[in-house]
């Protein structure tokens, strides 16, 4: 809008062209990755600037996306990192609905003071726990199973704020009506919260299913099985060798780690945006 | 039978309680049981096969992890950073008397600036020393980091948004593209850089061999391993930025520019009268925002340089993760992690102040 105070069409094309020639250089490291997956490793040995600086392949081979899916650790970590991912999405968005919706929509004693112990929550650094939930899951023997991947994920504050906020937007009309048809809570909730309450899900679900995938730090202190690492751990555990010479193979794993994010980022995107935005307001 | 009043309660419970529960159990119940562990002597791999090999020792982990021989305080080598804390009393002056915040914000601001002055003053006497330097070159090297990395994340992040301030598909899509690097894992984005940086594989050391320069050493130059790190996230992060500070632009009512516009002024005046003052609310909340989630650096530090050359881009969290993981001494980790809780508690009550969230009731 700024830009277009020049006012006519030409002020207009040459921003646009200023900013393609902008997103090009950001993605170069992108492009540069997905280029040397396709390039075999023998060659990328030797140079990884045979065309283009690096930035197009050749010559072009699958072999490194093959060898990943044949002989490789990468489709238990993929497979666990899915499981991980979508049973944490599916219970954030459960617990974090019933939860919004009796702090929006139920009069009980106690709320505000649950509210605020909930509040409280963001002030908890994610990254300051980690020791203390480690012992935890000691005393539990639970370490290297999907329940200590899942669980860390579900007790964050942000959906159940995310919920009632959004809920305490939807008016009491609608489940007055239901209330007088003599519907009971769960009925409500069930069947006329939750369809309301679509946009908000998608929305929590983007950035639940992002957060959990790209998760690091806790995966890395629960597993020390290879066959539990979740695909963001197995990554870092096949970067910190010397990986020179494997250099293909490990950018083909980088792309497979990143694929099921970026697909699903570019389908629900405005959602995320709408996320974003909400919790900036 | 129960009261209608109670059995509201109940109900109401039942849909709290699940969500209630895991929060408690696995959020609070650790946030409080790592003080537990920070005033014991705690050797990870001993309690494993005796849970009794633990030993109660106060505040020593505390003393150990930040505390020295022989300490002095005076206006010394730091000085200049003490005098900072004058600044951030004078700016919390300053905005409390233009009504820019209230009075809470003006008590945090002049204890938080009292409270660096007089800490930043302790050093070791002549024949002194720190207990754990390396905590405090982890702690130096977090807060560099977060310096290094905030501003220029505010400034491309609100630059971005207003190039693609567009009102049709046009801002769409270039603020998909833009986005997403920030949706990719922070181990995909390291080994994307750790091969940008390479001085043999990478893509610049490529273009600088072609131009007949010496590529440029980066991840283990003790110069440039921070501003590596720093490159890698700030190239990560912006997405999220340059979202709120778009939101923040298509805010501001169009009308404001035209009446301007009408009044003569040029694209500079209506950047810094308009659009600079309707963004407030959105930078202040991007500040915080990053700044608390910079703090809690880990994964570029550990994958990228491995905290090295040395410990110069050794930080908080991966110190703490070092400590508790590779020593197994999870008591002086509890206790670094304690320092950490204070720290980002400070900037997260602000963070939580100017939130503006609807009351419930």
């Amino acid at each position: 809008m700024l830009f277009t105070t020049v006012g006519n069409k030409t002020g207009y094309y040459i921003s646009i062209i200023f900013l393609c020639v902008l997103v090009f250089l950001w993605l170069l490291p992108i492009i540069f990755m997905v280029s040397l997956s396709l390039q075999p490793n023998e060659l990328l040995v030797v140079s990884t600037a045979k065309l283009a600086f690096g930035l197009l392949p050749s010559p072009v081979t699958i072999k490194n996306y093959m060898r990943l899916l044949g002989i490789d650790q990468t489709p238990r970590w993929f497979l666990n990192s899915a499981i991980v991912s979508v049973v944490s999405t599916a219970c954030v968005l459960f617990l974090s609905s019933a939860a919004g919706y009796a702090f929006a929509k139920i009069e009980f004693s106690g709320k505000k003071l649950v509210y605020a112990f909930i509040l409280a929550g963001l002030m908890i650094p994610r990254e300051g726990v980690f020791i203390s939930l480690y012992t935890l899951f000691s005393d539990l023997k639970l370490h290297n199973t999907y329940f200590s991947l899942i669980i860390p994920n579900l007790a964050v504050p942000l959906g159940t704020i995310l919920m009632t906020q959004f809920l305490l937007g939807v008016p009491k009309e609608f489940e007055e009506a239901a209330q007088i048809d003599g519907a009971n809570r769960w009925y409500i909730f069930s069947k006329i919260m939750i369809p309301i309450a679509r946009p908000a899900l998608s929305t929590l679900a983007i950035i639940t299913f992002l957060a959990t995938w790209n998760s690091y730090l806790w995966p890395l202190v629960t597993t020390q099985e290879t066959n539990m690492f979740t695909i963001t751990v197995g990554l870092a555990s096949s970067q910190q060798g010397y990986f020179e010479e494997a250099l293909g193979s490990i950018m083909a794993q980088g792309v497979i780690a990143s694929f099921p994010v970026v697909l699903l980022f570019l389908i629900f995107q405005k959602n995320l945006v709408k996320g974003i935005v909400v919790q900036s307001k | 039978m129960l009261s209608k009043r109670a059995k509201t309660n109940l109900q109401a419970y039942m849909f709290v309680g699940p969500l209630l529960a895991v929060y408690t159990i696995f959020m609070v119940y650790p946030f409080f049981k790592n003080f537990w562990i920070s005033f014991h002597e705690w050797n990870l791999l001993e309690v494993a096969f005796n849970p009794d090999a633990k030993e109660f020792i106060g505040i020593k982990n505390y003393l150990r992890t930040a505390w020295g021989r022989q300490l002095v305080w005076e206006l010394g080598a730091l000085w200049k950073i003490q005098l900072l804390a004058f600044i951030g009393l004078l700016i919390s002056g300053w905005g409390y008397l233009r009504r820019w915040w209230g009075i809470r914000v003006l008590i945090i601001g002049v204890l938080f600036s009292i409270t660096l002055f007089i800490l930043l003053g302790f050093q070791p006497s002549e024949h002194g020393r720190w207990f754990d330097k390396r905590f405090w070159i982890a702690v130096r090297n977090t807060l560099v980091f977060v310096l290094g990395s905030v501003p220029p994340i505010m400034l491309i992040g609100l630059l971005l948004a207003v190039l693609i301030n567009y009102p049709n598909r046009v801002m769409g899509a270039f603020r998909t593209l833009f986005y997403l690097s920030s949706v990719l894992s922070v181990t995909v984005i390291t080994l994307i850089w750790k091969f940008m940086f390479s001085p043999f594989q990478g893509l610049p050391a490529n273009v600088m061999k072609v131009l007949g320069r010496e590529p440029i050493v980066w991840t283990v130059n003790p110069d440039l391993a921070m501003p590596s790190i720093i490159i890698a996230t700030v190239w990560w992060v912006i997405g999220f930025p340059m979202i709120v500070l778009l939101a923040g632009l298509q805010d501001i009512p169009v009308e404001q520019y035209e009446a301007a516009r009408i009044d003569g002024a040029n694209a500079f005046a209506l950047f810094s009268y308009i659009t600079l003052p309707g963004l407030r609310r959105p930078l202040i909340f991007v500040l915080l925002y990053e700044v608390i989630s910079q703090f809690q650096i880990f994964g570029q530090a550990h994958l990228l340089t491995a905290g090295g050359p040395g410990d110069a881009t050794n930080t908080m969290v991966r110190y703490i993760y070092n400590t508790g993981f590779r020593d197994n001494e999870i008591g002086r980790a509890g206790a670094m992690a304690v320092f950490l809780f204070v720290f980002m508690g400070i900037f997260s009550f602000v963070y939580l102040q100017i939130s503006s969230r609807k009351q419930i009731d």
